[in-house]
């Protein structure tokens, strides 16, 4: 066994436990914020605790998937077989793979909480729409997950594409990049699609002849949080397909590389975060004056386009990071 | 230059059964409406209310059938990788999972939304947009926009993507035992059917926003 073959199997193993660790937090805070709220729910109208119990334990369900993208991903790197010809690629692959699925799975797991929470509260205090909201918080949190899907695609093309034919040195840290691109990219979006999720899931029990409206404008708001989650993406194909040309054994074009990854990354999470807030207050004013339902969608999605502008500057400064520096 | 077959194949099967769809709903029409009749005039009667809820009465009614149309290809295409193999067909696979399908059709929304900005609004009022507020927001904005292509496309891609790669490597781990019917019930139908809706939705919103 040579000693890059031993650097892989250690890369390994940290990568499913960074992966399995990361994404174990998301989902457990998620869910005791949807325990929490059922527990006031059944306070407040113990007639309805079979059913509050019933929500809670669904919108946990699909709270928890993302720690179960995490779990998969883990299982697959501590069991990898690392072969012969591994390289320093195949190091930051395992290593980049893990660090993405359990990054990505925080925001969409504490996301995903947050209506199954508000739809808890809901049927204490609107027990005859319970299927409804039920049907409206499944939406919601499916919806949340999608930036947790991106990081597990992103995840997987990372380990089963072939780098051996690529120069090793900007290689590697391409690889590490596109990891943190998506990974840190999907905690901004996933969060902020769970406050939508959540004022939408509260305005259903608060004017229920307005449920088709606020599922829509639910669903548009959420779509828009995700933007940015999306350029996490694309910086991480980017970086993932691009051919680059050997670098010898300078590091700048290495740094540039990794650098244009952490940026995507870090400068996703605020415009998720935000545009989420926009969503969520606009939601929750349409479930109490429906009448203004076209004018509070537009100041959403003007106020959402420039809480993203955050996001463009940081999809720019990564653009030139790759394609120029 | 290299073409997917299978993709395309998919893509025809697609407008095969909406076609036939199409012909067995309005081929025995009446007012005691048949079932396959009761299933189309669903479609379109919400998908024009979408349309006619963005857009205005009058647009509404124009861009309605492209609306309508948009949702049930992608809707049909979600729902082909939960079907079954079949006679010479060995796999049916989503044609949205190659990204060269929501790629497409995000730029076939994006030219039908500045095209009918234009018509709207005029080419002045059309190209203020990009200099506000400032002029020297113009680079910004400009890639604002070409960036709306870049992630209805991607959104679409990359949860049709991740929902099929779930569903393989849970089949694979649990060796098709009990989990996957439940797994194609929750990506294939409910989040494939949720992201032909969210595409549709965002393509009249697009137009909506440039046509006002």
């Amino acid at each position: 066994m040579n000693d890059i073959t031993m650097w892989a199997e250690v890369a390994a193993f940290v990568g499913g436990g960074l992966a399995m660790g990361f994404g174990a937090i998301g989902a457990a805070v998620g869910e005791g914020y949807a325990a929490a709220s059922a527990n006031a729910a059944i306070s407040r109208n113990p007639e309805v605790s079979g059913e509050v119990f019933k929500t809670m334990l669904v919108g946990q369900a699909v709270a928890e998937s993302a720690a179960i993208f995490a779990l998969v991903v883990a299982m697959l790197l501590v069991f990898a077989n690392v072969g012969e010809n591994a390289s320093w690629m195949t190091v930051t692959v395992f290593l980049s793979s893990g660090l993405c699925m359990g990054l990505g799975a925080i925001g969409s797991g504490v996301g995903s909480g947050f209506p199954a929470g508000a739809a808890c509260e809901g049927t204490a205090r609107q027990p005859a729409m319970g299927g409804r909201l039920v049907t409206n918080m499944l939406i919601g949190s499916a919806v949340c997950q999608t930036p947790a899907i991106f990081a597990l695609v992103v995840s997987f093309i990372l380990m089963f594409t072939n780098f051996s034919d690529r120069p090793v040195n900007p290689t590697w840290a391409a690889i590490l990049g596109a990891g943190l691109a998506s990974g840190l990219g999907a905690i901004g979006s996933g969060l902020g699609g769970g406050l939508v999720a959540q004022a939408s899931c509260e305005g259903v029990a608060r004017k229920p002849e307005a449920a088709g409206t606020l599922t829509n404008v639910m669903l548009l708001g959420q779509a828009v949080t995700q933007t940015t989650a999306i350029y996490g993406m694309l910086v991480s194909f980017i970086l993932m397909f691009k051919a680059f040309d050997p670098a010898g054994t300078t590091l700048a074009p290495a740094m540039a590389l990794l650098s244009a990854g952490i940026c995507m990354g870090i400068g996703a999470i605020g415009p998720g975060v935000g545009e989420g807030f926009a969503a969520q207050s606009a939601v929750g004013w349409i479930a109490r004056n429906e009448n203004a339902t076209a004018e509070l969608t537009r100041t959403m999605l003007v106020g959402q386009a420039v809480a993203e502008s955050t996001g463009i500057y940081a999809l720019v400064v990564a653009l030139v990071l790759i394609f120029v520096v | 230059m290299t073409f997917n077959l299978e993709v395309i194949l998919m893509t025809w099967i697609v407008i095969g059964i909406l076609l036939l769809f199409g012909f067995l709903a309005v081929k025995k029409r009446g007012v005691i409406p048949n079932p396959m009749q009761v299933v189309g005039e669903l479609f379109v009667k919400n998908l024009y209310d979408l349309a006619d809820d963005a857009l205005e009465e009058e647009l509404g009614k124009k861009y309605g059938p492209m609306i309508c149309a948009l949702f049930l290809f992608l809707w049909m295409s979600n729902m082909l990788g939960v079907l079954p193999p079949l006679g010479f067909i060995p796999e049916f696979s989503e044609p949205t999972k190659d990204l060269n399908t929501p790629l497409g059709l995000g730029l076939m929304g994006f030219f039908i939304a500045h095209a009918a900005g234009i018509k709207e609004k005029g080419i002045k009022d059309y190209l203020k947009v990009y200099i506000e507020p400032f002029a020297f927001m113009l680079p910004l904005n400009l890639i604002g926009e070409l960036a709306k292509v870049v992630s209805i496309s991607f959104r679409l891609f990359g949860n049709i993507m991740g929902g099929s790669i779930i569903i393989l490597v849970v089949s694979h781990l649990t060796y098709s035992i009990l989990l996957p019917p439940a797994l194609f019930g929750f990506f294939g139908i409910f989040v494939g059917t949720i992201q032909a809706f969210v595409f549709t939705m965002l393509t009249t919103v697009y137009i909506s926003v440039q046509v006002k």
